[in-house]
């Protein structure tokens, strides 16, 4: 049985001592969804997805994440989920396949499967001749490729990605989201973090996050509708600048 | 279980992929073993001494030959001047002055005792206490040499009769203080290469940020820290065997009891060591943080494990800290299997402790190597 | 030129106090070693146990285990052991010697001019094995004496303890930490935070900036002279004021000295970090070639002259084996440049070439 929502959050709320990062936060996420979160740095966002992750308990709320309970599914979570983030986590002193070969090792592919998904993932990049190469000396935009290649490997149906073209050029960052639309057609679902304006654009909903709490929710084209501006951009600034002012 | 395997593969993978880490784990150990082998040792031999003769008599040649033909000590020059002697002591070109008076041999013919001076320079008191003990042998050795060659010294001996010592030294009949720090060290490499390299590699997969990717894939935390702990534990094990095979054929030291035996105590040793890895680990952001801490728990590990100072020597409040130690323990198991080939039934103290410290320090890096990863 | 200097050496400080933490952990290791070795702790040994095999079981052997037991140096284990025990006490470290008396002992003791006494000694510590070896010799020589059975004395011998009366090991042990401490300070650190600045690419920053190369090295350098200084001084206050470890000759040479070997540090400090790439490469390099090196071969523990040929060899090319006979010279023997020039010619003579090497690859690397 399927759950109605890829990703479904409940006043979700995390402290770290006296400081609030995430103000009980609720929002759903659809599957095959392309979910952007938006806002500024120490917006929060890490911190949310982290949470949803299993990576960090919340200090109160709930959360589902693929139908399984962050607080009490953790283990379940992590196996129906792909990760990927900012600082791409490969290790950088093995090879390209032997990189593969752990993280499909680790999500528990039996070595078959590894095979044939390392082929067929490096094929896909164009890496196939490299893979005896170490990652370190790839190209920043062919490792936050492979990055992804590897998070995916267990073919997830969510897959989560905390700001993953920081510091990529734009020819990467468009290869990049040709990429994340696959997947969605697929039917994967995308919870993706941002602050690159342009890439909310490519988003079917946006949330915009301020000080631990989501300031607006919907998609892009209905965002700027309601605010009567013409780019994310605008909205956001308009948000952000606005409920700080106040 | 098959997670596991994949962590151990990686692991391995990075060690011999870095060279330098090779070097570090193969090469430094060798050269250590030599260096440290012949460096720290507590023998005192070839003190120099200066040699004042006023007399120049055979009796005072005789007692400089001994001098000149001990092992102990290095004849450095015959100094005519006496008031030379202080300003050789002072610029250190030699730390002891023997000073033969005038009618040295007719005063001990006339058993006048003449008195020869000794100066000594005692900035290390403790080997110039060793060498004072090497002169004091050496003065008996010669009195009782000229009273056999000359009756006549002999006279007020005669009719008595002596207890002389004969000295056994088992295990170590030369008293080589290598054969007793030779075990010391390979402890000191078993920490080394369990300690930093378990906390800095942990370390830097936090600072990469791959340890974060682990947290999000179903592994399990004992997954992990088992898949941490097999390869840095399976490298000790290399590592000591390794230093076991050169301290044989370098030093001709080998293992008289039993090697199962020293390998499981080295095993709880390896389980102590590694876990304080993972508690460090836990407490460090950077690896250079991990380096200094790890760095302090070796110093002060070798320090209070009896490796430099006897325990029995130390302040009552310092040795009270010393049961704490694991490697001290460990030193005691170590040589007594090494040297003497003592069993484990008369180890058990020394066991129990290990093992309580051991299943103490890793409880608590796994309390809190879960704790963090949540 | 002078204010630039100036941003530099603050700019440096400010890295130093927010690293505090590391700093701590590396002077924690002295602290400690200050502690343990200051408070006059010796090799020497007290209360060793022995066990005693008396096969002749007369009044006299009970006097010769008496004169064993008496004296402080050894305690009597009450065990009654056979000669097919000795492996077994031996391994049970209920004792660490075991004193055999033939059977024939008081019979032979008034007949016969040399009755041997048997000593065992569990000699797999060696320096304990020397001690009991020592120890046994005088209890037997005063038993001897009491019996009137002396060697005659033929000559008398009259030490005269120089420098050290009482021959306290913190005389020894603290000008050692000083130079121990010097060269830690001076060559880790300094390797490593010039290190750091080229990992983190903060090097390139200041190197397009109107700063000389000589400039950098100075303004980073001197921070760590001046908290090497500070330190150094701390110790000698301390040591003064608790061990009373004197100052016998010239504070002012002393602190030239120290600057001499300071310098010295800081050039080999300045060579690693030019063949060094990141921060974990210079610490090994710098523990491994200056820092292990000093703590085992200079003299600062063990003596040099009981080292093999090649390892003394080694011990010549180290700054610090020098620095601690000008530091020991002035400080406990109050000589002065008269009889330390060759040390402190040497001594600059290892300066000048390492730094020349050094500021050569440093501008090679700018190029």
């Amino acid at each position: 049985m399927t759950p109605e929502f890829a990703v479904s959050a409940r006043e979700l709320r995390r402290n770290f001592g006296a400081f609030t990062a995430v103000d009980g936060i609720s929002f759903d996420v659809r599957h095959g969804e392309i979910f952007g979160f938006l806002g500024a740095n120490g917006a929060g966002k890490t911190t949310a997805i982290r949470m949803l992750c299993g990576l960090l308990p919340p200090t109160s709320g709930s959360a589902t994440v693929a139908g399984y309970d962050i607080g009490r599914q953790v283990h379940q979570v992590k196996g129906a989920i792909g990760y990927m983030s900012q600082r791409f986590s490969l290790y950088d002193d093995i090879s390209v396949g032997e990189n593969i070969e752990f993280y499909g090792g680790v999500y528990g592919l039996s070595r078959a499967a590894i095979a044939a998904k390392s082929k067929s993932l490096l094929a896909d990049l164009g890496l196939s001749d490299q893979r005896h190469l170490l990652t370190k000396s790839l190209p920043l935009g062919w490792k936050q490729r492979l990055a992804l290649g590897t998070a995916l490997l267990h073919e997830p149906s969510i897959i989560f990605l905390d700001e993953p073209t920081g510091g990529v050029d734009p020819i990467s960052r468009r290869r990049f989201w040709r990429i994340i639309y696959e997947l969605a057609e697929k039917g994967t679902t995308v919870f993706v973090t941002t602050h690159y304006m342009d890439e909310a654009e490519y988003c079917n909903r946006i949330s915009i996050m301020h000080q631990g709490a989501i300031v607006a929710l919907g998609s892009p084209t209905a965002l700027k509708q309601e605010y009567g501006l013409g780019t994310v951009q605008d909205v956001f600034v308009h948000l952000i600048t606005g409920t700080t002012d106040r | 279980m098959q997670q596991i395997l994949y962590l151990v593969q990686k692991e391995f993978r990075q060690i011999f992929r870095d060279r330098f880490m090779v070097g570090f784990l193969f090469i430094v150990p060798i050269i250590q073993i030599f260096v440290l082998g012949n460096a720290v040792t507590t023998n005192v031999v070839n003190v120099k001494v200066v040699m004042h003769d006023a007399d120049r008599t055979p009796m005072s040649r005789d007692l400089i030959g001994r001098f000149t033909h001990s092992r102990y000590f290095r004849v450095v020059a015959v100094e005519d001047d006496y008031t030379a002697l202080t300003r050789i002591l002072d610029r250190g070109d030699a730390s002891l002055a023997l000073v033969i008076p005038r009618h040295f041999q007719r005063d001990a013919v006339n058993r006048d005792r003449p008195a020869v001076q000794l100066l000594v320079d005692a900035l290390d008191g403790n080997s110039s206490g060793i060498a004072l003990g090497y002169v004091s042998e050496i003065v008996q050795r010669y009195q009782a040499d000229a009273v056999l060659r000359d009756p006549a010294l002999a006279a007020p001996m005669a009719g008595t009769h002596r207890a002389e010592l004969e000295p056994r030294y088992w295990y170590n009949p030369e008293l080589e203080s290598k054969v007793y720090i030779i075990p010391g060290i390979m402890a000191i490499l078993l920490v080394i290469v369990t300690i930093f390299l378990t906390s800095m590699g942990i370390v830097r997969e936090k600072e990469i940020g791959t340890l974060e990717q682990l947290m999000v894939t179903p592994i399990r935390s004992y997954q992990l820290i088992v898949g941490k702990i097999i390869p840095f534990a399976a490298l000790g094990f290399v590592e000591m065997i390794l230093v076991m095979g050169f301290v044989y054929l370098i030093f001709g030291i080998g293992i008289t009891g039993s090697i199962p035996l020293l390998f499981a105590e080295a095993m709880l040793f390896i389980f102590t060591t590694l876990g304080l890895g993972i508690l460090i680990s836990t407490i460090a952001e950077t690896q250079q943080q991990a380096l200094f801490i790890g760095w302090f728990f070796m110093i002060f590990a070798m320090l209070l494990s009896g490796f430099f100072i006897p325990i029995a020597n130390m302040p009552p409040s310092i040795q009270a800290i010393t049961y704490a130690n694991p490697v001290r323990y460990f030193l005691i198991v170590l040589r007594e299997i090494y040297l003497k080939g003592t069993g484990l039934s008369d180890l058990i103290p020394e066991t129990l402790s290990m093992a309580v410290i051991s299943l103490t320090v890793f409880t608590a890096a796994v309390l809190r190597f879960r704790s963090t990863l949540r | 030129m002078r204010r630039r200097l100036l941003a530099i050496i603050r700019k440096e400080f400010i890295h130093i106090l927010r690293d505090f933490r590391s700093l701590m952990i590396i002077l924690l290791m002295p602290i400690l070693m200050i502690v343990l070795y200051g408070y006059g702790i010796t090799l020497d040994m007290r209360n060793i146990p022995f066990a005693v095999i008396d096969d002749s079981n007369t009044p006299e052997s009970r006097a010769l285990v008496r004169a064993f037991s008496d004296n402080g140096f050894f305690l009597l284990v009450p065990e009654r052991i056979t000669r097919e025990d000795v492996q077994r006490v031996f391994s049970r470290r209920s004792a660490g010697m075991v004193l055999v008396i033939p059977a024939d002992f008081a019979p032979s003791l008034s007949t016969a001019a040399v009755t041997r006494v048997q000593v065992l000694v569990d000699a797999s510590d060696s320096n304990v094995g020397t001690f009991i070896g020592t120890y046994s010799t005088q209890v037997l020589r005063l038993f001897n004496q009491r019996r009137g059975a002396a060697p005659p004395a033929l000559i008398t011998l009259e030490p005269r303890i120089l420098y050290n009366p009482d021959m306290k090991s913190a005389y020894f042990f603290v000008p050692g930490l000083i130079a121990l401490l010097l060269i830690l300070i001076s060559a880790l650190l300094t390797s490593i935070t010039i290190t750091r600045e080229k990992e983190s690419g903060t090097m390139e920053q200041i190197l397009v900036s109107p700063i000389h190369p000589v400039e950098i090295i100075i303004g980073k350098v001197l921070p760590y002279v001046t908290i090497g200084f500070a330190i150094g001084a701390l110790i000698l206050v301390f040591a003064q004021l608790i061990f009373d470890v004197p100052m016998r000759g010239s504070l002012p040479l002393l602190s030239l000295m120290s600057t001499l070997y300071i310098f010295v540090s800081l050039s080999f400090g300045l060579l690693i970090s030019t063949v060094s790439k990141t921060q974990m490469d210079a610490m090994f390099r710098t523990v491994m070639a200056t820092i292990l090196p000093t703590f085992m071969l200079s003299g600062f523990l063990f003596p040099i002259a009981s080292m093999p040929l090649p390892l003394q060899a080694v011990s010549q090319a180290l700054p610090a084996t020098y620095f601690l006979v000008i530091i020991r010279g002035i400080m406990l023997k109050g000589t002065g440049l008269a009889e330390l020039w060759p040390q402190a010619a040497i001594l600059a003579g290892i300066g000048v070439f390492i730094l020349a090497v050094s500021i050569r690859r440093f501008r090679m690397r700018l190029d």
